[in-house]
């Protein structure tokens, strides 16, 4: 299963404070690199969303899978933030993976609203590296990998949204996001 | 416009969690996971099962018995077969099943029955045990832990990575009961395989429990971290594939206590083993290596016999940047440090293969009082909810304080825990304070294992006769029973309060309960005019129940390892004590309009002890103003605001971790029928991102089912706490 999305720069990057932008010699200023980037990260996952339905703690057995997502962007991808979430209110979070790139391999941190509460998952996802234009993704990249459990049912209706992407010099990219999903079951 | 200051407010919040990271961090990849972290190669054979017991989710729990299922499937190594499942009616695919191996005479330990709480454990053949042999090494998965703590001012940021893997021929779940700090904020959680690392979500601790559950029942790598106590958590990892390793990472803040101008960071290594009174309902259990038991109630701790140890190793670094001149550092075990500025030291504990069975205790004094003078503000930008966190002090100089004359209680724990070098340790305490008694004070001796006795009918004065007899009653003390320490509070606590003396009352114990909500209940029902000073004695006690018991009784809390100096410690301890520096503690919050404040009841403050004040405020912080009472005269202190940095987001973390202890705490002696309390630690828990009572963390690795229809609880057992016998508080070995 696979799904693709287009998604202009969310404007709130623009408010962002990308001015530092470059791996820099000391401690202290990559310290408030770092800030910077997360910064953004964070202030991108400050909306509070809700999903629909409740977790039935007696449900029937679901099955897991993987939500691999994937930004596609022509410069070097510095920083994102999607939203994943299941139409039908039947995906649960149970993890958030680093994605494939170097630059993204730290597990992700969410926005924990998403998940608040006894309700169906959406979640919004963010992450940011501070390397040199050169050492960061272009072109498809995978970011992160969702994993999700799924209630029983048909086959999940995945939506999936890019909120924000940019480069390290801190302007918007006009990328691409899609994802595919893996369920790794042994036949 | 709006808009925009959102977004600024929303920047700014992150910046702080950013910065809060680079405390320990100073770049994204520093806080990866070691790559390689995944292993190679075919299983240990040094693993072997003994017996083999089959539970299932549809099994009905008269079925769940050993006598039931473990005949057919008895003794088979390795795991049985598919075929063997089949007999097993009513198990299907979709079930949790698990293989539960049982050590012959596993029944006999202590507390092994079927009654008893948890499930099972994978035992080891290990070569019998000879008193003067070598310590034998049990294959068990939990392999090392990693402890990597920043301290910032009083204020500990500290991960702890736990590497497990799999030394047998099956696939495992491992189950871990390790203790922390009783004020630690758990507010991260990933699980790490090879190079990957998967965020834990925290959710409400049924679902993430049914989740972690629904994940291991169909063989997918998943990681479980559930709080059982407020200072012991439970770490299971499921589907670690025979020689495999998954690690487990977490994140705690907590603040670092102050006392007599040393600021102490502690580690603690084991949880010791816990006296549970007969049909208490939530134990934490101890049982011998490889006891058996139906889950249900509660969790055990699993202890290694005499002569034997696990490949677990304990490694520590601590960055501290106090912020001012450090001028001493001292701890517990040998350590090797740099220092990097004035006030900058590295500090690494010298030997890895230190066997972790006690706190790791690290103490830092400062110069100067700038560290502890500054009122510290955090404003959510979202929220713009402010929290603020501040440390009072009494006055340094009270030499001259007239000491009031005093009833005090001395409560000694003979329980069998403290059997040997601690109960010569607290006869040691206690007769250096009757010592530093005076003919206008009175005294009472009470001591408790399976009941209570006081040395007389009602306090005594303290004069000569009295106090050579209460020696002597002291000195002939020796150890058996349990730990029926609500008998000692209600002894202690439970008779008329003299109104010319102070009545304190010194507890003495290791804290080797698992009742602690009912004892901290029953001390807020009987303090009255009491104050409790608790006196933890041994080298890994139960510090949340010392601090608990010391926090409601308004009194203060002392600890004496096994190698300290009992005179020096109880001394010290008695001087400081037996004359209150600042009573009547007020705080004026000024225009902060301040709420939610911990400690709820602010406690006397005692020569060179502090005390952290922690709230939430929705005015201005310009600093506040404190009030209280120095020989009887008011005084008047005034503590400025810090400028608000970024950094400091990890208070409100903090706050939510005082909320929720408090208000467990009230759910100690409330029934909280409507689940009120419960709802508020929830919604607090899961608000700030916290593990609690109710939260849990959960982590699937989703992309691989891995192979096999079965797997084996491991429980990793632990050596028993330094200077604590196993034969008295576990079982024969």
């Amino acid at each position: 299963m696979s799904g693709r999305a287009r998604t202009p720069l969310a404007r709130r990057v623009h408010a962002g404070a990308w001015t530092i932008r470059r791996v820099v010699p000391s401690r202290i200023t990559a310290l408030a690199a770092a800030t910077a980037l997360a910064t953004l990260c964070a202030a991108l996952l400050a909306t509070s969303v809700r999903g629909q339905d409740a977790f039935s703690a007696g449900a029937a057995p679901g099955t897991f899978e993987v939500v691999d997502v994937y930004v596609e962007s022509a410069r070097p991808l510095a920083a994102w933030q999607f939203e994943l979430e299941e139409a039908d209110g039947r995906m649960r979070v149970v993890g958030i993976e680093g994605g494939e790139a170097a630059p993204f391999a730290d597990a992700p941190y969410y926005d924990r609203d998403a998940v608040d509460g006894g309700t169906a998952d959406r979640i919004i996802v963010a992450n940011f590296s501070l390397l040199e234009p050169d050492d960061l993704p272009v072109g498809h990249t995978r970011v992160a990998s969702v994993h999700v459990r799924v209630a029983a049912g048909a086959a999940p209706d995945y939506r999936l949204r890019l909120i924000a992407a940019g480069t390290a010099g801190g302007r918007p990219i006009d990328a691409e996001i899609s994802f595919d999903t893996r369920n790794g079951r042994r036949q | 416009m709006n808009e925009y200051r959102h977004h600024v407010r929303s920047l700014a919040a992150a910046a702080l969690l950013a910065l809060v990271a680079a405390c320990t961090s100073m770049s994204p990849d520093a806080r990866r996971l070691p790559s390689g972290t995944q292993a190679d190669g075919a299983a240990s054979e040094s693993g072997q099962l003994e017996e083999i017991t089959v539970t299932g989710s549809r099994v009905v729990p008269g079925r769940r018995d050993r006598s039931t299922f473990a005949p057919s499937l008895a003794a088979p190594t390795p795991l049985p077969s598919g075929a063997a499942l089949d007999r097993v009616q009513g198990i299907g695919p979709a079930d949790e099943i698990w293989f539960i191996a049982v050590p012959d005479g596993a029944d006999e330990g202590p507390g092994a029955g079927e009654d008893r709480p948890g499930s099972g454990a994978l035992v080891a053949t290990v070569p019998g045990s000879d008193p003067n042999a070598e310590p034998t090494t049990v294959p068990l998965p939990l392999e090392h832990t990693d402890v990597s703590a920043a301290i910032r001012g009083y204020v500990g940021i500290v991960d702890v990575r736990q590497e497990f893997r799999n030394p047998y021929a099956e696939k495992i779940e491992a189950v871990y009961l390790f203790p922390l700090p009783e004020n630690a904020a758990v507010r991260e959680f990933v699980m790490a395989i090879g190079d990957r690392q998967i965020r834990g979500i925290l959710r409400e601790k049924e679902e993430a429990e049914q989740l972690y559950h629904e994940a291991r029942a169909q063989g997918y790598r998943a990681s479980l971290l559930v709080q059982q106590r407020p200072n012991v958590f439970e770490q299971k990892v499921a589907n670690i594939e025979p020689g495999k390793r998954i690690d487990v990472a977490i994140r705690y803040f907590h603040t670092l206590p102050y006392h007599d101008g040393w600021y102490a960071f502690v580690f603690p290594a084991v949880v010791g083993p816990r006296y549970n009174p007969p049909g208490w309902q939530d134990p934490v259990g101890a049982l011998p290596r490889g006891a058996v038991f139906l889950p249900g109630r509660g969790r055990a701790v699993r202890y290694l016999r005499p002569g034997e140890r696990s490949a677990h190793d304990l490694a520590i670094s601590v960055d501290l940047d106090a912020g001012v001149p450090i001028e001493a550092v001292d701890a517990s075990h040998p350590i090797e440090t740099v220092r990097e500025a004035d006030h900058k030291v590295r500090i690494a504990l010298a030997d890895e293969d230190t066997i972790p069975n006690r706190d790791f205790v690290l103490r830092f004094k400062v110069a100067g009082d700038e560290i502890r003078s500054k009122l510290l503000t955090w404003r959510d930008p979202e929220t713009n909810e402010g929290y603020f966190t501040m440390m009072v002090h009494p006055p340094a100089d009270v030499s001259d304080i007239p000491r009031q004359p005093v009833e005090m209680v001395f409560v000694i724990d003979t329980s069998s825990s403290m059997n040997g070098r601690p109960i010569e340790q607290a006869k040691e305490a206690v007769l250096t304070a009757l010592e530093r008694l005076r003919p206008d004070d009175t005294f009472q001796i009470i001591r408790f294992a399976n009941e209570a006795s006081p040395f007389g009918p009602e306090p005594v004065p303290a004069t000569a006769e009295n106090l050579r007899a209460a020696r002597a009653h002291v000195e002939q003390l020796d150890v058996s029973g349990g730990t029926e320490m609500i008998a000692g509070i209600r002894a202690a606590l439970a008779f008329a309060h003299d109104e010319r003396r102070l009545r304190f009352v010194t507890f003495l114990t290791d804290g080797y309960i698992g009742n602690e909500a009912q004892i901290i209940g029953e001390v807020h029902r009987l303090i009255g005019e009491a104050r409790i000073f608790s006196f933890g004695v041994g080298n890994a006690v139960n510090r949340y129940l010392l601090e608990r018991l010391a926090s409601e009784g308004r009194g203060a809390v002392a600890y004496l390892g096994l190698d300290d100096s009992a005179d020096e410690v109880m001394g010290y301890f008695f001087d400081r004590i037996s004359r209150p520096a600042l009573t009547d503690l007020e705080i004026d919050f000024g225009e902060m309009r301040a709420s939610e404040i911990y400690p709820s009841r602010l406690p006397d403050l005692f020569v060179g002890r502090a005390v952290v004040v922690t709230g939430r405020f929705a005015g201005e912080p310009d600093g506040v103003t404190v009030r209280g009472r120095v020989r009887g005269e008011p005084v008047e202190l005034s503590i400025s605001a810090a400028d608000a940095a970024p950094e400091l987001s990890f208070i409100a973390s903090l706050w939510a971790r005082l909320r929720i202890a408090d208000l467990a705490d009230r759910m100690a002696w409330t029934s909280d029928p409507d689940g009120e309390l419960a709802r508020q630690i929830r919604e607090t828990a899961l608000e700030h991102s916290l593990t609690s009572e109710f939260t849990a963390f959960v982590a699937v690795d989703a992309s691989e089912q891995t192979a096999g229809t079965h797997g084996t609880t491991v429980h990793q057992a632990v050596p028993v706490p330094d200077g604590v016998r196993y034969e008295t508080t576990v079982g024969a070995p």
